[in-house]
């Protein structure tokens, strides 16, 4: 009867969806494949800024009741241990300690610096006059030395050449080969880089 | 309301928001004890071996280590800075909570912001373009589609 | 034996997930294939029963794992996990959700709840493809969950116990209080609630009609669904605060974060879906708003449950994750693509008129809450693609969301205050004027009175004013509708609404409060002896040691203000190493003083380490939840019905004469 239905074409509005649709598009994509690529959080490590610097202070009084510098020990290989009395791992590496001290004694060119994390003093001294280690150990107003190493959890240990260079960082328990290694590499010109090691 | 009296009333709400933030601003001491000083500083800081706890809220012996220690270098009058650094320098940068304004961490700072500032742009343009377009002249195309509509109509009155 | 009913249940379930699938799929292709407009009844009532079949299984397994857990059946390997003889019943029975599989169970409960209740309700328009589409995807949604429990999360694993074996219960921390058997149950009913305004956007864009209301239909759904969610957060700060010592209500966690941007997705929708149902605008924000809240609610399930961030809340990691990031990509992919597609079609014809109207305050509305919902996900990540792109760990904490969030939290105060009094189409300065007149004095009264106090500082004493602001606007809008129609003043959308602002007035100035002026100490207290914080005093009077039967509990008895004596406590459950410690907190209208065991004495006559912490305005922030789930309940109720012939879309005539305006009309 009258003209088609619709002859007039559309007026073209603008495709702004899709301009605002392809960047966000890609962001969530970006997303999603960060997302697919994590590790686990746990399986995360953290690295001890301190390697290849100067060995912070351990300052105190020994359970002797001297009073004790790391310069006092300067010239030798300190292994700084941070531990506690109550955890196991500490305990499981205490004989290690004393063995690893008992074989440098005589050359007198390493010995064993303890320093007891979150503890009391008289659980340290238990502690010693049960297991045995006959070296300075640090029992009272560690906080600052532990927080001056970066100590997350104990058993950490520090090991320190006789310039006073932090030279490796030991998370879990050590044994004394393991520290004898670890001297003997860094003792040797050649090796200069210091490593962060876990167990 | 007689209008005058609701500028006056305006004026006068105004004045006393203005003069009560300038007096709160002013007189706010910045100066917080040592105590208040430690606990927001021992905020910024993640328990490291805690998941995701602040330094001031676990028990932890390592949280307990280092609030000590925050608390003892404020007492010896150390800055929020250099407390920051030196604990970021001992246990690395994954135990402060506040990502640094620097380098590409810094660009979760910036991000927020440039977004945002695009976003408020975006709607500025839209509405500006919507508001010309409402005085704007008819477009050709505009023009087109009446005709068409006017010849339609002619036809459907013609018998 | 419980384990086979149960998993020939999860099996059932699947099945008939799949089979609904198929049939509504069916009864869709075979209208599209003849054009015709209309489904095929039979085959949709068929699709339409096996909701009722998938329900019937989720409650089956939900009771056989309850009667497992409840009969401490240890061949099931879920009950070996987190069951135990020595836990009490009842937390014998929240200890279904207590770890990931039961979860999951909680969540195709309810979910497979809520499309039954769906199916029922739109039971008379099924053959419209439009529902039709709606139920297909809840039908996918289901099928995915129940896929999950055939096998990534399988929770009637078996297990073969050892003569003598006794679980080791829940994880402390969720036998201690009774809200254990609340937050989480309603944090899903709110999470899986906005699965339903999904699925009906997610039809409304494949079958082009946006425009029908099916949107507004579901609109109550959704306000339930906020409303779940809204109270399950403030539950868990409370948990958090109150019961777990964490220190604090909200720690800007991954997983806190997780559950928050669905909300904050989910409130500008609530809003913006008003600028729709008025003036037919804003569909494709709309759209885009509802997918991306179910989207978040997928990726805060992935956050929690694939252990990629470090959170007190994750569960522990297992191998749901990528499959449940597979399901949020697929989500994500498909509501993109299909705004892409149609999105310019679905744009309203019509324009905003003016920035300075109600229109523009909703869009503004939106805009800002998508930047707050921005911050919160890129501080939640940003961690990771710092990670990714530099092999180095960083953490993106309090400091940072706080600073962010904070001024985009004083815009929306601000936007709370002048929204209700905006009209719709343009406002005037003066009708402006006279409309924020009494909520201006309001926000000075707030200012002067907070100064009076003792407030000091910027950003609180703006905070306060701001609040006040919009706490007049709010008010004044009840006032007038309560005059105007009593009782019904109070219900309906607006006046709801208007209640749920109040709500939200007073945790913003809790929150306010709160964050800046807490004071908190942390005291070596000798026997006997007292120290002051914060304006209260407290003494340290005794220790008390008691052997419970699931663990040694001990107490200190520290006397507040020389008055009532608190108790706060650590608790020793063997085999679970770490002590966990229960804060005692003393609430008053103006202030919490929340105490702490820091440190045990380590023998008797020695001092205590207590963590004392004073924070003003607390119990204002249940309070505000209280009006908040208030007014959820008011706006619900209906209100009156919209007359379709008013004049809101009326041409707007801007004629000035000597100062008074014609504006438009309301």
């Amino acid at each position: 009867m009258n003209g088609p239905a619709a002859d007039a074409a559309p007026v073209r509005r603008r495709r702004l969806a899709p301009l605002v649709a392809i960047p966000v598009a890609v962001v969530m994509l970006l997303l999603v494949i960060l997302l697919a690529t994590r590790d686990p959080a746990g399986e995360r490590l953290a690295k001890s800024p301190l390697v290849g610097k100067q060995a912070p202070p351990v300052e105190g009084v020994t359970l002797k009741n001297e009073q004790f510098t790391l310069d006092r020990v300067r010239g030798e290989w300190v292994v700084v241990n941070f531990f506690g009395s109550w955890c196991t791992p500490c305990i499981q590496e205490h004989p290690e300690l004393v063995t690893f001290q008992d074989a440098h004694r005589s050359a007198r060119d390493a010995t064993v610096v303890s320093v007891a994390f979150s503890d009391s003093p008289t659980n340290v001294r238990q502690f010693f006059e049960k297991r045995g280690g006959d070296w300075p150990v640090l029992s009272a107003n560690t906080n600052s030395i532990a927080v001056g190493y970066g100590v997350i959890k104990v058993p950490e240990t520090f090991l320190v050449s006789p310039s006073g260079v932090v030279v490796a960082k030991l998370i879990g328990g050590v044994t004394a080969g393991r520290l004898d290694a670890l001297i003997d590499k860094y003792t040797a010109p050649a090796a200069t880089t210091p490593v962060t090691t876990t167990r | 309301m007689n209008p005058r009296w609701r500028s006056i009333g305006w004026v006068g709400a105004l004045t006393v928001v203005i003069v009560a933030l300038t007096f709160a601003t002013l007189s706010h001491h910045s100066q917080p004890t040592n105590a208040e000083r430690s606990l927001d500083l021992a905020e910024q800081f993640a328990c490291p071996v805690c998941e995701g706890q602040s330094v001031a809220q676990s028990d932890s012996a390592a949280a307990v280590a280092i609030r000590a220690e925050i608390a003892t270098r404020i007492d010896q009058g150390q800055t929020n800075a250099q407390i920051t650094d030196y604990l970021i320098g001992r246990f690395n940068e994954s135990i402060s909570l506040k990502p640094r304004a620097t380098g590409v961490v810094g660009l979760v700072w910036i991000t927020p912001v440039v977004a945002f500032i695009t976003a408020v742009a975006g709607l500025v343009v839209v509405f500006r373009r919507w508001h010309l377009a409402d005085v704007a002249e008819a477009s050709d195309a505009d023009r087109v589609l009446v005709e068409r509509a006017r010849a339609k109509l002619a036809a459907k009155a013609r018998p | 034996m419980n384990t086979t009913i149960g998993y020939t249940a999860v099996l059932v379930g699947f099945v008939a997930s799949l089979m609904g699938i198929g049939t509504i799929g069916y009864a869709l292709r075979s209208a599209a294939r003849v054009s015709s407009p209309v489904l095929s009844m039979p085959y949709m009532r068929i699709g339409r029963r096996y909701a009722w079949v998938t329900l019937a299984m989720a409650v089956l397994i939900f009771a056989i794992m309850e009667r497992a857990l409840i009969t401490r059946d240890f061949t099931s390997a879920y009950v070996a996990q987190v069951g135990s003889s020595k836990t009490r019943p009842f937390f014998n029975f929240t200890s279904l959700w207590s770890s990931l599989e039961g979860s999951i169970i909680l969540w195709t409960l309810i979910l497979c709840g809520y499309v039954a209740v769906i199916a029922r309700k739109f039971r008379n328009r099924i053959t419209d493809p439009m529902f039709a589409w709606a139920l297909l995807v809840l039908f996918v949604v289901t099928a995915f969950f129940f896929f999950l429990m055939t096998g990534p999360t399988n929770p009637f694993k078996t297990f073969d116990p050892p003569p003598g074996f006794d679980g080791p219960g829940p994880n402390p921390i969720l036998q201690n209080h009774i809200l254990v058997a609340f937050h989480p149950p309603m944090l899903y009913l709110g999470y899986v609630g906005f699965t339903v305004p999904f699925a009906f956007a997610f039809a409304a864009l494949i079958t082009g009609r946006v425009g029908e209301g099916w949107l507004l239909e579901t609109r109550r759904w959704t306000l339930f669904a906020w409303g779940f969610l809204s109270l399950g957060i403030l539950l868990g700060a409370w948990w958090s605060y109150e019961v777990l010592g964490w220190g604090g209500y909200w720690a800007w966690d991954p997983v806190e974060n997780a559950s928050f941007l669905p909300w904050l997705t989910g409130t500008a929708y609530l809003h913006s879906v008003m600028v729709q149902e008025r003036r037919g605008m804003l569909r494709v924000w709309n759209l885009s708003l509802v997918c991306a809240t179910f989207s978040l609610t997928i990726l805060g399930t992935f956050l929690t449950r694939s252990g990629v961030v470090v959170s007190v809340h994750a569960f522990s990691n297992s191998t749901i994750g990528p499959i449940l990031l597979t399901f949020f990509g697929v989500i994500v992919a498909l509501t993109i693509g299909l705004v892409a597609w149609r999105g310019d079609a679905l744009r309203a014809p019509g324009r905003i008129d003016s920035p300075l109207s109600r229109e523009g305050a909703f869009l503004a509305n939106n805009v800002f809450f998508a930047a707050f919902a921005f911050v919160v996900l890129l501080g939640t990540v940003f961690p990771l693609i710092i990670e990714a792109l530099q092999d180095r760990r960083i953490f993106v904490g309090r400091p940072y969301f706080d600073r962010m969030t904070m001024p985009i939290g004083l815009v929306l105060l601000f936007l709370m205050a002048i929204a209700p009094v905006l009209p719709w189409r343009k406002a005037s300065t003066e009708l402006l004027s006279q409309r924020l007149f009494w909520p201006a004095w309001s926000a000075a009264g707030a200012l002067v009175l907070s100064i009076v106090i003792g407030a000091r500082g910027f950003a609180p004493v703006l905070a306060f004013g701001l609040g006040g602001f919009a706490a007049g606007a709010a008010a004044r809008q009840i006032v007038l509708a309560t005059r105007r129609q009593g009782w019904r003043g109070l219900v309906g959308r607006t006046n709801g609404g208007m209640v749920v602002h109040l709500g939200v007035v007073v945790i913003a100035v809790a929150l306010a409060a709160s964050s800046s002026y807490t004071h908190q100490q942390e005291l070596i207290l000798p026997q006997g002896q007292t120290a002051t914080v914060g304006g209260h005093t407290v003494t340290f009077v005794s220790m008390s040691t008691v052997e419970e039967k699931d663990k040694t509990v001990t107490r200190a008895q520290i006397a507040i203000d020389g008055g009532k004596v608190y108790e706060p406590a650590l608790s020793n459950f063997p085999g679970f190493g770490q002590p966990i410690g229960t804060p005692s907190v003393r609430t008053s209208w103006k202030d919490d003083v929340y105490l702490q065991i820091a440190a045990p004495p380590e023998a008797d006559g020695e001092p205590i380490g207590l963590r004392v912490i004073v924070r003003p305005l607390i119990v204002w922030l249940w309070i505000g939840g209280i009006i908040m789930a208030l007014g959820t309940l008011l706006a619900a109720f209906p209100g009156r019905r919209r007359i379709p012939t008013m004049p809101t879309s009326a041409r707007v005539y801007e004629e000035v004469r000597d100062g008074d305006v014609a504006a438009a009309v309301v």
